[in-house]
């Protein structure tokens, strides 16, 4: 049974078969797994029964683990899992459903805007890696925008003007986009903004793609009300359909994505149902550009 | 010569003839404009040579001009034009294109949202006028989307929740949509919330019709952030490009619009060149819910 990758859609995203990640993989699976990540931007495993150990284990392949700790409000006390994975489940510590004015509910809602994942590290995410372990029936697709095919799109004074613009990005921007204002001193000093280039480029394809996410709330040089509604206007640009796979979660799906390459969001679900997905995430080995002093 | 009117999109708006709006407008030309705005929602008339006077005038036609303060943060020694006269360009009083920084030009960035007029008052306006004096040749485009159609398209499940929903809309949420959020005391007690239903009724046609707005900022008994994203949602689907008009501007030309049934917005242009556009809007006769005591 040899690994095989299929397209799911025009322009990037594929299916995998003939691996199974539960088990570890060998070095020619991992080669052909990163190669589709490159083409493919987001790959698709169906029926992979992962323990949380074994997802840690195949995410090893592509680089270090991302710890998530101190950087989103969830206290390590009332944490449901491992501090190796984000739990973007809807669950408190004891499984239940989050209440529906939970401040950490209201926070995971910034989900449900486009975004990059860690793109408010100074070193941002390369791989995540998110696991479906109790899917719903109705709505929580995770829909993936393909960057490259939107900045290709770009005419060409746009491509010219965005080249060299630096963005800030920070958990507060996406947050505040919410109405999710209220912040401690402590979270706010976790969440200073960080610079990131607009453009960015593959390092292995040579592609370049917009750096978009919805934790973006500034532009140097910029006054923000400008930068704001430009960003918005890129947003718009970058997730029309054509550059948009939307997936529907079986229960055991694997669902691999390059945040280089790629944003994502959550849609809206029932969340008085319990959504169990963990995400693992493979931390990025470079800036994008250098930090404010 | 008698008045014609040629659908421009499959959904909405018309292309009016046969009439010179500079001039008295016969009963008959008058009724035929209503129930085209019944109708199609927006209307394009080409080739209008208005005075301000004019406008006015031709805006009498259809009810009360509205003419209170509330909808801006310029002073009326910054104003251009007088109250009964919206200013949607972008001149300060000596007719020179705002600096880039300019507060009011942070303010009138606003417009690049997906807004209806006056949603911010308790009694929102019912058609607004807008007159193309100098016009850009490239983007600053009025975009219209179809409110109508966007809630025919809803599925049931979601037109029964959002039946009896009541938004909060201001003028502050919008701004700081953009982070435009510094606003003196005196602001704040002029933007203060109002509530409207999200799904209205035509008093004339009887059709339904999401009441959306960028000045949406709460439902009434929702958490914020769980408000703010079902709002993005349900704008995101009421602006599909099947329901968009994209009106792009020639000198002289009036566009009409019905903020009953429609949103707009601007996109965005080179701010360093005029764009003297100005508006006059006919006030609106009821409320859309009862107001909070």
């Amino acid at each position: 049974m040899a690994l095989s990758i299929r397209p799911i859609h025009a322009e990037f995203a594929g299916e995998v078969s003939g691996v199974d990640i539960t088990r570890p993989t060998t070095r020619e699976e991992v080669m052909a797994i990163e190669a589709g990540m490159d083409r493919y931007a987001v790959l698709v495993f169906r029926d992979q029964q992962l323990t949380d150990e074994q997802q840690i284990t195949f995410t090893l392949n592509f680089g270090e683990l991302e710890h998530t700790r101190g950087n989103a409000i969830t206290r390590p006390a009332e944490m449901r899992l491992d501090p190796a994975f984000a739990d973007v489940s809807n669950l408190d510590k004891n499984d239940q459903p989050l209440a529906r004015d939970s401040r950490r509910r209201l926070y995971a809602l910034g989900n449900r805007l486009w975004h990059s994942d860690s793109s408010f590290r100074a070193v941002p995410a390369t791989y995540s890696l998110l696991s479906g372990r109790i899917v719903v029936d109705k709505g929580g697709d995770t829909e993936f925008a393909d960057m490259r095919a939107a900045y290709d799109a770009l005419d060409d004074a746009t491509k010219a003007e965005v080249e060299e613009l630096i963005c800030e990005h920070s958990l507060m921007f996406s947050r505040g986009q919410l109405g999710f204002t209220e912040f401690s001193p402590d979270e706010r000093e976790a969440m200073r903004p960080v610079r990131q280039s607009l453009v960015r480029m593959h390092p292995v394809t040579g592609r370049k793609s917009l750096f978009l996410a919805a934790h973006i709330g500034a532009i140097v040089g910029w006054p923000v009300p400008e930068a704001r509604a430009f960003i918005r206007d890129l947003m718009e640009h970058a997730t029309q359909p054509q550059f948009v796979y939307a997936h529907k979660w079986r229960q055991h799906d694997l669902v691999m994505w390059d945040n280089r390459q790629v944003m994502h969001r959550v849609r809206r679900f029932d969340d008085t149902n319990v959504r169990d997905v963990r995400r693992t995430t493979v931390g990025g080995t470079e800036t994008t550009v250098a930090q404010a002093a | 010569m008698t008045l014609s009117i040629q659908q421009i999109t499959p959904v909405f708006a018309g292309e009016v003839s046969g009439v010179d709006i500079t001039q008295p407008l016969s009963r008959y030309d008058a009724a035929a404009i209503e129930e085209g705005m019944d109708r199609y929602a927006v209307l394009v008339f080409r080739d209008q040579h208005l005075t301000d006077d004019a406008q006015r005038a031709f805006t009498r036609n259809f009810g009360t001009l509205e003419a209170s303060p509330g909808g801006h943060i310029a002073t009326a020694a910054e104003r251009r034009l007088p109250l009964d006269m919206q200013d949607a360009s972008n001149l300060d009083k000596d007719q020179k294109p705002l600096a880039r920084d300019d507060r009011r030009r942070m303010f009138n960035l606003g417009n690049r949202l997906w807004h209806s007029d006056s949603s911010y008052r308790a009694v929102p306006a019912k058609y607004s006028l807008l007159s193309g004096r100098v016009v850009v040749e490239r983007g600053g485009r009025t975009e219209f989307a179809d409110m109508r159609t966007a809630y025919d398209a809803l599925d049931d499940a979601t037109k029964s929740e959002i039946e009896d929903l009541v938004c909060e809309h201001s003028l502050m949420f919008s701004r700081g949509t953009l982070g435009f959020t510094e606003v003196s005391e005196a602001e704040r007690a002029m933007f203060r919330p109002v509530r409207q239903r999200l799904v209205r009724t035509h008093p004339v046609t009887g059709r339904k019709s999401l009441f959306l707005s960028a000045h949406a900022g709460g439902i009434v008994d929702w958490p914020v952030p769980e408000t703010r994203a079902f709002l993005r949602d349900l704008v995101e689907h009421a602006t599909q490009p099947e329901f968009v008009y994209s009106h792009k501007w020639r000198q002289w030309d009036l566009v009409m619009w019905d903020n009953r049934q429609t949103m707009h917005r601007v996109t965005r242009f080179d701010e360093t060149l005029v764009r003297d556009m100005r508006r006059t809007t006919v006030a609106g006769d009821a409320m859309t819910v009862a107001q909070a005591a």
